[in-house]
């Protein structure tokens, strides 16, 4: 117990720790350290496995494997996650898993896990005491999909969230709209208000997704996130895969619209600005839902 | 995990009271209510992220300006005689998804709160919480103490309206309290420090409701007066708070009242179990009371229901077995 007297109760904790036990290593950790030091100041850019819009592990995977990143390090579930049983997810058994992944290119290090459920605030500390500790890492992106009611033909919002302002003047003008909002927290917010009294700056991206899409892959959310991340960081994406899967999503949808009339008013509703009711929006998520999952 | 102190006040022979949710929230409102009463100063608090989630985070024009969590502070008044420190949480700590703070968490947040009792050289602690048994709504809920030392038992025979365990028939003088309160109490004794935890008695079919049980926080709060060797003045703080928790008393009752007949009218509470309930209204509290465990427990099993009572971290200590 340390007892501190100090005229504000908020605190800030600038001295690095020897992240806790908690991760595994695939090498040695001096190896992968060693390994490691190669890398100037990386960008660390973190996805949960569960999202709307499937958006953030799509995005993490997409961007390993394009540039080739593998991974060096695994969270351990223990204390984290419940693990009296196991989970089954669309005919298989589930397990909490988050690892992180360092790309060839040393200046970005990319971390995908499922969101702690205990000890978050341990967890999210750990992450970026090793971030910090191994990785060196000077700055912090958080990714994930923030349900919308805008049609699925508009073009996808990016709202951003900062935790110190001197990172947001510096994005200015890469087309990020910055998000107002007051209520509970995503563990994105918990991670980046960790993050703040580490001394690490960071941003959490919140990309629009239809609401009639969020159980879905929304490729153009996808697209539109990995868009802005390639010209941050200079990636050379190409995205003619990508391309082609909206196409395919936005030609299955319009389908929908052309055999069913009432789901083409809702639609067109959202396209003028309009809200529907409740009712009328679980019915064209399940309709949608139902095209999209057929083979 | 740490205590973040503001300031150091020099504090003389104080007690120290702890507060926060339960059953009713009995003990939050009796001991919350003594320390605005007494325009206590808050000097400190627990530092809650290794206790608790953030509730609530606040973002303007793309900034991220605030993260709150429960909060568990330390409140102090200096009086003529000696001074009073308060620890008023707003939620128990426990691992994993438990009814009561229990577990290393609760452990901990129990020493630390002792940490700073034994810093400032308290002597004497008081906890609150409900005593959820046999009574009716109606009735003027008593207070159960339960002591961690002898010592204090003589003290506790002093207060008006208060009981121990032994003195209650069909208990055997024995019981569990559960949540932080039982934890703290065992602590302290590990310590050395005498503590005694308040319990305000509460309605067994009212112990998964939603709302506040104020008649027991009344129950608590004039025991802690006696304690405090408070007169009560009526057109003082002290007596305007009295009244206002009389008048949340009667609102919640009448609350009560109309939510029971609502379900006796809706046959939603068989007919047995209605009239167990209402045998209570003419039972003193002194008496072991007409209904049988089975009778008890048929009539817990329609309340539960009605309140669609589920596991929650809010809900607080209550004597096990009651």
């Amino acid at each position: 117990m340390n007892f501190s007297t100090r005229d504000l109760p908020k605190m800030r904790d600038p001295t690095p720790r020897e992240p806790k036990s908690i991760f595994k290593f695939s090498q040695q950790p001096e190896s992968a350290e060693g390994c490691l030091t190669a890398f100037e100041s990386p960008t660390l850019i973190v996805g949960w496995v569960e999202d709307a819009g499937r958006l953030s592990p799509f995005v993490i995977d997409y961007i390993n494997r394009r540039l080739g990143a593998k991974s060096f390090c695994e969270v351990e579930p223990a204390g984290f996650f419940s693990l009296e049983g196991v989970a089954i997810e669309n005919d298989t058994a589930q397990f909490p898993q988050g690892k992180f992944y360092n790309c060839q290119r040393n200046d970005l290090v990319t971390f995908k896990g499922n969101e702690p459920r205990l000890e978050r605030y341990e967890f999210l500390s750990a992450l970026s005491d090793l971030a910090r500790h191994y990785c060196k890492i000077r700055q912090l992106y958080t990714i994930g999909g923030t349900i919308s009611s805008a049609a699925h033909t508009d073009s996808r919002r990016i709202l951003s969230v900062f935790n110190q302002q001197q990172m947001q003047e510096e994005l200015a003008g890469l087309g990020l709209e910055n998000m107002n909002w007051q209520g509970p927290p995503a563990i994105s917010s918990f991670l980046l208000w960790v993050a703040q009294r580490k001394g690490i700056s960071g941003v959490s991206l919140w990309t629009e997704i239809p609401f009639y899409l969020a159980a879905d892959t929304d490729f153009q959310a996808v697209k539109a996130t990995l868009s802005f991340l390639d010209r941050k960081f200079d990636l050379s994406l190409d995205f003619t895969d990508l391309d082609e899967q909206i196409r395919q999503q936005n030609t299955k949808i319009d389908q929908l619209r052309q055999d069913d009339s009432q789901i083409d008013r809702y639609i067109a509703s959202l396209e003028s600005g309009l809200s529907l009711g409740a009712e009328e929006q679980v019915e064209l998520t399940k309709k949608v839902t139902e095209v999209l999952e057929k083979i | 995990m740490a205590i973040i102190l503001y300031k150091e006040p020099e504090l003389r022979n104080p007690i120290m009271f702890c507060g926060w949710p339960g059953i009713g929230n009995i003990g939050l409102t009796a001991i919350d209510t003594l320390r605005v009463v007494f325009r206590a100063e808050e000097f400190g608090q627990i530092e809650p992220w290794d206790f608790f989630d953030p509730q609530k985070v606040t973002i303007v024009n793309g900034l991220l300006k605030e993260l709150e969590f429960p909060s568990n502070k330390f409140y102090f008044q200096r009086l003529k005689d000696r001074d009073l420190i308060f620890f008023i949480g707003q939620q128990q700590p426990s691992d994993g998804p438990a009814r009561y703070a229990q577990g290393q968490k609760a452990y901990e947040m129990a020493n630390l709160v002792l940490d700073v009792a034994q810093k400032f050289g308290c002597r004497r602690v008081y906890t609150s919480g409900a005593a959820v048994t046999q009574i009716h709504h109606t009735t003027r809920p008593r207070v159960w103490a339960v002591p961690n030392s002898q010592n204090a038992i003589a003290e506790v025979k002093q207060y008006e309206n208060t009981i121990l365990m032994s003195q209650i028939e069909g208990r055997g003088n024995q019981g569990v309290i559960t949540g932080l309160n039982g934890l703290l109490l065992g602590v302290a004794k590990k310590r050395g420090i005498e503590a005694i935890c308040l319990m305000g008695e509460i309605p067994y079919y009212l112990q998964a409701a939603p709302w506040p049980y104020p008649k027991g926080s009344k129950s608590v709060l004039e025991v802690l007066l006696k304690i405090l060797d408070v007169q009560i003045d009526p057109s003082a703080s002290l007596g305007q708070a009295l009244s206002r928790l009389d008048e949340l008393a009667q609102k919640v009752e009448e609350n009560i009242e109309g939510f029971l007949e609502s379900l006796y009218r809706a046959e939603a509470i068989p007919p047995e179990v209605k009239d167990e309930i209402e045998k209570l209204r003419y039972v003193q509290p002194a008496e072991p009371g007409p209904i049988t465990e089975e009778e008890k427990k048929k009539i817990m099993e329609h309340i539960d229901e009605l309140f669609d009572q589920g596991p929650s971290k809010d809900e607080g200590p209550h004597p096990a077995g009651t």
